[in-house]
């Protein structure tokens, strides 16, 4: 099936994503909202890419057109060298909100993405296991979702875009709803997937530090309607560790991208004392 | 459920119950009520011991109404809710005459269903259904319908295809709601057997009741009605079981208003 499709050569060269001209419009009964406007970018094969913007901005929305799952109002996305015109199954998606079903287990839920997709379960269990494991769900596969906290059925989600070893995953705020701690050992835990997989991804966030923490390349985007206001290459070894943070290259790069907020009105500052 | 409050949950309405059920006995015998107005629990559980036969009988065959009106409100309900749930030219075409049918008082064209279908088990079985599928018809398209968007994108990005999608997702999802229906079905049910009976009938508690009332039998008015109401209970607890048995995900962490099996 495609996307056992044979590993794109030369991933760090490759355009794996490409987003040409793209802009989608919503009408709405108080007239049409503009939420992506002529955007273009491309995302390596096998690079982490962040696009970091204030609420409003579309990022969700380019996720849904780049999965194939809304059709732009005009321009083209193309993934792996073909155009999307329909949903993308060469591709895992993790959401703000985990969206497991109530009565399957957490291991059942890994194995869903198999399922529908006509799969023998049994053969992807034992790599389902191996993957709770490794985010440090091990002796929680038996466990409904309703039985496990806001983190660990993120997790559980993560691993569900993960079993078929997908080369694109797209994340849009998988981090949004779970707290500060949390979220510090998701950043990590991502940072170690991806590392592992050699998976091309794309992450939406609100969060500077997350972007900068886990990205090649970071996009910034202004309030709506959805324009790239800037991109920017992160220059940081790799494994990160969580004091990369306090680094003083770190917070360069952090305040780049803050600047461009506080110039498009997005973070307004106090004022300087006189 | 921890035992203190399985404990208060039945201690409660058990305690009630036995109060009106003395002040019952007390008023009638104080104010020296005659029987045929109003007997006193003494008396209902009398005549009931005395009649069982005759009750159990009549029991018997208003189960059998309830229970083949009811099995057809679900036959016929979930498949229409399914249908117009995948269909929108379906739900236009179904939709409206259904909310509108259900403003035709049942009671009103119960007679017409005798003349039609004519005398027998059937005319109950069919007002039974026609008092019961609705319901069953709201509750599953709601139900349907109450998946999440994101989960059906997943699905989708999982090339699975609608059939697989309603297999493993939106049926399932839509279990809880559809046992609410079938609860509330359930009930009615037994309202719609017992509206039959009064319509016409030479058997089922209904008929016993009436037979009861004209011969000024109130006691045996009373075992009728109790027995009617046992009924119904144990209908819903039946139903409840069962949605207990097949969504204990749902069940289990679901503040419940009714008390149940623990």
């Amino acid at each position: 099936m495609e996307y056992n499709a044979p590993f794109p050569a030369m991933l760090s060269v490759q355009k794996f994503v490409e987003v040409s001209d793209i802009t989608r419009i919503f009408p709405t009964p108080e007239g049409e909202v503009r939420a992506l406007d002529g955007i273009s970018f491309d995302v390596r094969g096998g690079e982490f890419l962040s696009i970091v913007g204030p609420s409003g901005c579309g990022k969700s929305t380019l996720v849904m057109l780049i999965a194939g799952l809304m059709r732009p109002t005009s321009g083209v996305i193309a993934v792996d060298g073909r155009a999307v015109s329909r949903p993308q199954t060469a591709l895992g998606i993790v959401f703000q909100n985990a969206v497991l079903l109530a009565w399957r287990s957490a291991l059942d839920n890994v194995l869903l993405q198999v399922e529908m997709r006509g799969l023998a379960a049994r053969q992807y269990r034992d790599r389902a296991m191996e993957l709770l494991r490794s985010v440090g769900l091990d002796g929680f596969e038996r466990r409904l979702p309703h039985e496990l906290s806001g983190g660990m059925r993120q997790r559980v989600a993560i691993c569900r875009a993960l079993i078929h070893d997908p080369p694109l995953l797209l994340m849009d705020e998988p981090f949004g709803a779970l707290d500060a701690l949390t979220r510090d050992q998701m950043t990590l835990d991502i940072q170690g997937i991806c590392a592992r997989g050699g998976k091309t991804v794309l992450f939406i966030t609100h969060s500077i530090t997350e972007a900068v923490f886990l990205s090649d390349r970071v996009i910034v985007m202004t309030p709506r309607p959805g324009r790239i206001d800037t991109t920017i290459d992160v220059d940081l070894p790799r494994p990160r560790r969580l004091a990369v943070r306090e680094s003083s290259a770190f917070a360069a790069y952090a305040r780049e991208i803050r600047d461009r907020f506080l110039a498009r009105g997005v973070l307004r500052d106090i004022e300087e004392p006189a | 459920m921890t035992p203190a409050t399985r404990w208060t949950s039945w201690t409660a309405p058990v305690v009630t119950l036995a109060a009106a059920l003395i002040a019952w006995e007390l008023v009638v015998d104080l104010f020296a009520v005659p029987e045929y107005l109003l007997p006193p629990p003494t008396g209902v559980a009398r005549a009931m011991a005395a009649e069982w036969r005759y009750l159990l009988f009549h029991t018997w065959v208003t189960t059998k109404e309830i229970l083949l009106g009811f099995a057809l409100a679900v036959l016929v309900g979930i498949p229409t809710a399914v249908a117009i749930v995948s269909s929108p030219t379906l739900e236009r075409a179904i939709y409206p005459l259904l909310v509108a049918s259900q403003s035709v008082p049942k009671i009103a064209i119960a007679p017409l269903l005798i003349f039609w279908a004519g005398i027998g088990t059937l005319p109950k079985v069919l007002v039974a259904f026609l008092i019961s599928f609705f319901p069953i018809i709201i509750d599953t398209v709601v139900g349907l319908r109450s998946v999440e968007p994101e989960m059906l994108h997943l699905a989708r990005s999982m090339g699975a295809g609608e059939r697989r999608i309603f297999v493993k997702i939106r049926f399932p999802s839509a279990l809880p709601n559809i046992f609410a229906g079938l609860k509330v079905a359930v009930t009615l049910a037994v309202v719609g057997a017992i509206v039959g009976e009064f319509i016409q009938a030479d058997q089922g508690l209904g008929y016993a009741l009436l037979q009861a009332n004209a011969v000024l039998n109130t006691k045996l008015g009373f075992a009728a009605i109790i027995v009617l109401a046992a009924l119904g209970v144990v209908m819903f607890v039946i139903v409840d079981v069962i949605e207990r048995r097949l969504i204990p995900w749902h069940v289990s962490h679901r503040s419940d208003l009714i008390v149940g099996t623990p």
